[in-house]
Order: C-alpha cells, then sequence, then structure tokens
C-alpha cells in the first residue's frame, strides 16, 4: 500500500473519532447545563477540544449557544466538527480509489450535512439535541459502513489504528482535564451530576450502574475509564485494539521498522494494564495520564516516520 | 401542463440540425424517449431533474471551485434527457475514427523517426518545427507497439445537413470519460427500464478494456505487472474522474510524490518499502512530467520519469510528445495523412481550416471576419477563441493584428452551426446545440470505441462553445444496438 494512502486513512478515521467524540461531549454538556440551576461552564470541553487559551476560553465559557457555534460550525476554530469532517473528507477523497464507493458517499454526505444551513438553525436556535443526533448519527453510520463494506486488508488495519489510537488520547485527556477541574482532590467531587455526565458524554454510563452499585466514587470512575478491559472506549481496550491491529502489519520487509513500534505499543499496553486503581493514585493521576498520553504520541510520530513518510 | 404540451412547444432553428425532430415529427430514435416522457406531467420531470443533482452531489461527482480558501462544490451540469445515435450512424463514425486514429498514430511514428511525410512534401517542416508539443526528447524514440495515442477523444459536430465533422483531435490526455459512465449511471435510474427496451448499448465495458491494454505495455515480463494512475491531486477539477478510472480498474491512483526514480526504474512508495512500477497511465501533462527534462518548477511529476521512459523501464500512456498531431495547425493535414499513410479516403470530414501564414487564405478571411471562428493553435478548452458572428469590432481588430504578428499561431475555420439537441430547462424543452466526444482506445490488438460518449451541450442559448469551462453541460449518449 503507498504509504500517503496509509496516512490518509489512518489521518481519516482519528479525525471520524475525534469528530464523535466531540459531538457527544457537546450532547451531554448541553443536557447538563439545563439540569444545572447554578453556573454552567464550558470551560473543561473547551480545553479538551480547542486550542483556546485558558483566558479566552473563558470569555464564551458560559455562553453555551457560543460554544456550540465555535465547536461545530466556527471555520476559524481548527478543531471545530466542520473543519475536521472536512479534513477527514478531503483525506478520503485523495484515497477514494482504496476505500469502498460506499464509505465515501457516506463520508461525503456527512460533509454536506454538517454545512446544511436549516440543522445549524436547530442547533443555534431550536433544539441544538436534536441536531447533534443527527451529526452523531452519520459518524455512527460511517463506522457501520466501514464495517460492513471494508476489506479486512492493510488499510482497515491502518483506519482502526488511528481510531483507537484517537479514542485512546481523548479518554485520557477527558479524565485528566475533569479532574483536574476538581485539582485531582477526589474527595471534592460529591455532586453524583457531575459524574453522571462524564460517563454519560463517552457512553459509559449504563455501564458503570450495572458494575458498581453502590454509587459514585472517583476510584471507580477512574478503574471504568482506563482499566475495563470491556468499556469500549476506556484507555485499556482502546490500546488492546491498537495492539491488534498493529499485528496484522508484520511483514518480511519491514521488521525493523515493525519491530520498534510493536516494543511502544507493549510497553504502554504494559504499563496501564499492569496498574489498578491504587497504584494509579499512589503515583498520582495526573503524572500517570501524562505518562500514558506521551507513550501515545510517539506511537503516532514513529508510524509516521516508519510507514507513512513519502516526502 | 402535460408533457405532451411540453413536447409541442419546442421549435429548433429552422436552419439546424436537430437531433430529435426533423421538421416537426420526431425521429424513429427519439420515439421511445418521448413516448416514455409523454407519460410524465412536469412536476414528475422536474423532480427527475432534482433526483439527479442530488445522485450526482452524494456520490461526490463533483468538482472543487476553490474561492478565497475555501472550497466549493459544484456539479457538471447534466441535462436529463439523453442523446440518441442510431447503429447506423455510429458504425459510420466508428469506422472513421479507427481510420484517423490508425493515421494519426502512423503520424507520431514517421514525424518521430524518418520523417517520410515532411521529405514528401506533405506536411512542412517549418509547421511542425514551430509546433511547441514537438518534443526533441522523444525523436528516435520506439514507443512500444508502435502506439502513440492509447487514449483518444475525438471532437465531432455535426453541420446543419447532418453531416459528421471532426472538430478536434484530443489525443493528449483527454479528459471527460468517467461523465460517460456515470451518466449512464444516472439515467438508468431517471428511465427505469428505458434502456433495454429500445436496446441502448452499454459503455461498461471502457475500464476493462483500458485495463487490458494497459497491462498489455508492461515492459518487465511479469504476470502481474504494476499499473498506476498519475493523477495531479485532489485540486486537479478531474481528480474525480482519476479516482474513478482507478477504482474500476482496480488500479494505485499515485500522485508525483508519491513515486521515485532509482536506476532508471521508477518506483511506488509503500508501506512495505518501494516498490517498482511497470505502466504508468498519467493524467499530467508533458510539461509537467519530469522537472529534470520540461518545466523546473514542476511539482506534479517525477524527476528522472522519462529517463526511465527512454530506457524502456516504463511505459507511459498516452506517449509523450503527442501534442504535435493534435495541434490545431496539423488538424488540417489529417485528411492528407490518411490518404498518404493508408491509401484511403478520408471516412470523417474535417472543418476547412485557413492556415493564416498563407497570404491568400489570411486575405480571404480577413474579408470574412464574421462568419470565421479563429482559435488559438496552442489552447484548448475553449479558450483563446474569436466567434467572428457575434465578435465586436474592436476584438476582431485585436485578433487581425495579432495575427499578422505571428500568423503561426491561430487558424480559421469558417462557422459550422452544430445540431441542436431538447434539454429540459426551467421547465421547458429547449433545442441547445451539442456536440459528441467518443473514446477510442488503441491497443496491441487494434483500436476499439466503447458505444457511447460524452455529449458536450453549450447551455446558453444560441451559443456554440460547448467546453465545460466556458459554461457547458454533459447528456447522457444513447448508441442504439438496432
Amino acid at each position: 500500500m503507498l504509504s500517503r494512502v496509509a496516512d490518509s486513512l489512518f489521518w481519516m478515521n482519528r479525525y471520524m473519532e475525534r469528530t464523535d467524540g466531540i459531538l457527544r461531549m457537546l450532547k451531554t454538556n448541553y443536557a447538563l447545563s439545563q439540569d444545572d440551576l447554578q453556573y454552567f461552564s464550558w470551560q473543561p470541553v473547551l480545553k479538551i477540544f480547542t486550542f483556546l487559551s485558558d483566558e479566552e476560553a473563558a470569555t464564551i465559557a458560559c455562553q453555551g449557544r457560543t460554544v456550540l457555534q465555535y465547536m461545530v460550525s466556527d471555520k476559524e476554530n481548527p478543531n471545530s466538527v466542520l473543519n475536521i469532517v472536512t479534513q477527514a473528507r478531503e483525506n478520503a477523497r485523495s484515497v477514494q480509489d482504496h476505500i469502498t464507493k460506499e464509505l465515501w458517499q457516506c463520508l461525503n454526505d456527512f460533509y454536506h450535512t454538517v454545512r446544511d444551513e436549516q440543522l445549524l438553525e436547530w442547533l443555534y436556535k431550536e433544539d441544538p439535541i436534536t441536531a447533534l443526533d443527527v451529526l452523531i448519527k452519520q459518524g455512527l453510520l460511517f463506522y457501520g459502513t466501514a464495517d460492513i463494506t471494508m476489506a479486512r486488508g492493510e488499510g482497515y488495519s491502518f483506519m482502526n489504528i488511528g481510531r483507537f489510537l484517537e479514542r485512546a488520547i481523548q479518554s485520557a485527556n477527558i479524565l485528566d482535564v475533569k479532574f483536574s477541574d476538581s485539582k485531582f482532590d477526589f474527595s471534592n467531587v460529591t455532586d453524583t451530576t457531575y459524574w453522571r455526565y462524564l460517563l454519560l458524554s463517552i457512553s459509559g454510563y449504563e455501564l458503570y450502574l450495572r458494575k458498581y452499585s453502590g454509587g459514585f466514587e472517583a476510584r471507580r470512575v477512574v478503574e471504568q475509564i482506563v482499566l475495563n478491559d470491556h468499556f469500549p472506549r476506556s484507555v485499556m481496550y482502546s490500546i488492546d485494539q491498537v495492539s491488534r491491529y498493529f499485528e496484522r502489519m508484520k511483514s518480511e520487509q519491514t521488521t525493523s521498522a515493525y519491530n520498534s513500534i510493536d516494543f511502544m505499543i507493549g510497553k504502554v499496553k504494559s504499563r496501564v494494564r499492569y496498574s489498578t486503581p491504587e497504584t494509579i493514585m499512589q503515583q498520582g493521576l495526573h503524572e500517570f495520564l501524562t505518562g500514558v498520553k506521551n507513550d501515545l504520541y510517539a506511537i503516532g510520530t514513529a508510524l509516521s516516520q516508519h510507514y507513512f513518510a513519502y516526502t | 401542463m402535460l408533457t405532451n404540451e411540453l413536447l409541442n412547444g419546442y421549435c429548433p432553428d429552422s436552419n439546424t440540425w436537430d437531433e430529435m425532430y426533423n421538421t416537426g415529427s420526431v425521429r424513429q430514435q427519439y420515439s421511445g424517449v418521448v413516448d416514455f416522457l409523454q407519460r410524465l406531467s412536469i412536476e414528475e420531470l422536474g423532480k427527475k431533474e432534482e433526483q439527479a443533482k442530488r445522485l450526482f452531489m452524494t456520490q461526490g461527482i463533483t468538482f472543487t471551485v476553490y474561492n478565497s480558501g475555501e472550497g466549493i462544490e459544484k456539479i457538471f451540469p447534466f441535462d436529463i434527457i439523453p442523446r440518441i445515435i442510431t447503429a447506423t450512424e455510429w458504425a459510420y463514425i466508428e469506422k472513421g475514427i479507427q481510420q484517423r486514429l490508425k493515421a494519426l498514430n502512423l503520424f507520431l511514428k514517421d514525424v518521430y523517426n524518418e520523417q517520410f511525410i515532411i521529405k514528401d512534401g506533405l506536411v512542412p517542416l517549418s509547421i511542425i518545427y514551430s509546433c511547441p508539443h514537438f518534443l526533441r526528447e522523444m525523436v528516435r524514440f520506439p514507443v512500444p507497439y508502435d502506439i502513440y495515442v492509447h487514449i483518444a477523444g475525438i471532437d465531432l459536430i455535426r453541420d446543419n445537413d447532418g453531416s459528421f465533422y471532426v472538430l478536434e483531435d484530443n489525443l493528449r490526455t483527454p479528459s471527460g470519460v468517467s461523465y460517460m459512465l456515470e451518466n449512464r449511471e444516472i439515467t438508468k435510474r431517471i428511465f427505469p427500464d428505458l434502456l433495454p427496451l429500445i436496446n441502448v448499448r452499454s459503455v461498461m465495458e471502457y475500464p476493462n478494456i483500458l485495463h487490458k491494454n494497459l497491462v498489455s505495455l508492461a515492459p518487465r515480463q511479469n504476470s502481474n505487472p504494476t499499473v498506476v494512475l498519475l493523477s495531479p491531486g485532489i485540486y486537479n477539477s478531474a481528480y474525480f474522474e482519476h479516482t474513478t478510472l482507478a477504482r474500476m480498474m482496480g488500479i494505485e491512483l499515485v500522485e508525483g510524490r508519491d513515486l521515485v526514480v532509482d536506476n532508471h526504474r521508477v518506483y511506488m512508495k509503500t508501506t512495505a518499502g518501494l516498490q517498482q512500477v511497470d505502466v504508468i497511465y498519467r493524467r499530467v501533462d508533458d510539461d509537467f512530467l519530469d522537472p529534470l527534462v520540461f518545466n523546473a518548477s514542476s511539482a506534479l511529476g517525477v524527476s528522472g520519469i522519462m529517463s526511465a521512459y527512454r530506457k524502456g523501464n516504463v511505459a507511459i500512456v498516452n506517449a509523450v510528445g503527442n501534442g504535435v498531431a493534435d495541434d490545431k495547425a496539423i488538424y488540417a493535414y489529417v485528411p492528407a495523412m490518411i490518404r498518404y499513410y493508408l491509401n484511403e479516403e478520408p471516412i470523417l470530414k474535417n472543418v476547412p481550416t485557413y492556415q493564416l501564414g498563407n497570404i491568400e487564405e489570411r486575405e480571404h478571411v480577413f474579408k470574412n471576419m464574421n462568419q470565421m471562428v479563429i482559435k488559438k493553435t496552442n489552447e484548448s478548452g475553449g479558450y483563446g477563441m474569436l466567434m467572428g458572428h457575434s465578435a465586436s469590432d474592436k476584438e476582431i481588430a485585436d485578433f487581425q493584428a495579432a495575427i499578422i504578428k505571428d500568423p503561426r499561431q491561430f487558424i480559421a475555420q469558417p462557422t459550422i452551426s452544430l445540431s441542436s439537441a431538447p434539454c429540459y430547462m426551467n421547465g421547458k424543452l429547449q433545442p441547445r446545440r451539442v456536440d459528441l466526444r467518443p473514446y477510442a482506445l488503441c491497443g496491441p490488438n487494434g483500436i476499439r470505441i466503447v458505444p457511447g460518449g460524452l455529449t458536450r451541450v453549450a447551455l446558453r442559448e444560441g451559443s456554440l462553445v460547448v467546453n465545460s469551462s466556458q459554461g457547458g453541460g454533459s447528456k447522457d449518449t444513447w448508441v442504439l444496438a438496432v
């Protein structure tokens, strides 16, 4: 497979995963802002998904609709849904002969949907959840179409490596930012709404209820988001998937490149696998998450050096 | 309003060949479509037009216009009423194009080797050497199977008596074939069950024939050669076509930056290292192909690709340097080529062409400017043209001055009216001028022309310019089997 094509497929899925993360985050936070009788701040959401400085974020943090507009359709925001879907589509466009026609059409539809004036009108003036749901569904359609139509070859592996790498980074990030809110002092967070929406925003609420029936506790939230094998958005699950798809890359020609990245993935996998909520707390959640994130970034860089370099 | 009235309201120009109507009655080949349309109401027809637009948009059959940093998606305008060609007309066109291409291929071989046609005085030496597309790099280089033109898009038009003329031979990187293929997919949806009913021939074979031809050119003895399509990239307006063709043939779509030349061999950079490339179907112009040989500032090409080509390590399709055969000044000599190389009378007519370097011909042209079309010999896409019948006095004077300054840069042709075909526009059926570009494929086993082509439409009322860059659109082209 052409290096350029592998690169584009990898990034196409990273962008799609990010889109999904942003949209879900916006949806639950909007719902939360309707629940919250006091002052509701979008600051953490802005911190996770935009490049705004704390001061810039603070100026719009309490204006829900402005935040929605900035994060969904602002052309100046490089991480707005509009811009990253456009990026994903540009990537798909340049590899149209490597993805199925259905997948291309699906992404192309997404691109036209996020530019739909009527939809954006709903988002800014009417009920934003209706509009966000339409967009989230487009993303689900993308995953479903990829699953059903794409051949299980090298391209599919690169797509999934991109997707799960992005997801692992995102989950670590969300946890990090959310806990930094309370200065990592877990006894501080007693408000259950807070936990509920954190879990809802990454679709982990129901699982949490079933698994831990004793109410919300920081230790358990960390356990679910970082360590739970069965939670598809946990850091552990995502890294396992990266590892699973990367193993398929093994070939005669590229042994040294393969081995060096395989080593890096193995290392971060063990770091998470052999942790417990207690050891993480002991080490400090922020330090632990930062370490994991740095390992994941390094894998991304190594991939582009060994597999995607074409210039 | 019923569609019946829609048909009654259609009145083509009396001085023009209309594809559907002949003095008030519907031509036989259109009766199936007319029956179909008569069963529809205007609303339904409008819905069908909407449906076509939606299909193009959702399938991403669009080209992007980049304006102030933001890309705007545009659809190549499509008219839902098909253009129909009878079996007899097609047999004639097919024979004519085959003959013409055979001669043009022989001409290219000759002009880059022995130059018999020049020595025998049929084509003046000066006209060859003054053509910027005549490339010294190709002289005495034996291309595989002596084929220079693997893919040709010959533009045909019809004068008011219905006879076909060749307007242009496109022998470099003719585009538009994906629209022939996609337009058909759309008309299948718009006219359900109609195509088999009236025996429309399929165009589906095109990618298979092309792929077979490309594979047969591979220089290495290899049962599974690597064939790639070289595209300038996503910013090219024909990018959709490149991806469509690559997908339909199952070949790799590459950009210049994906390729590298080492020891006169071309490789592509893959995730598993370098992989040798055998055949390149390039959609990059000659000038941008190799910065070491041609335009040094080209970022679209591959350094060293010409040396690999001349060594015979890679096949390039179409051959480099074909522009010398579709130059507008050399066009005038094609009938002579057919007689010279094949000893046959040309089947398809040429539009009479005046060489402006010849004083007598120039005088004649200047006297009759309002009946002439002046074209720059090295421009395409409808640029650099003067339509005498609609030009202002100043435009005419400007062109005349330019012609006197450098007559080789221009040719003149009498205005040919172009046939008209019905188009559905603003709820009415209106006549618009059309041309026809069938796509011919030359391989080691002969010349094949897929029964169909791109019918381009001049969407503005009365306009004779069909180029898409000048506001032209397209129609599906149905060739009937019987």
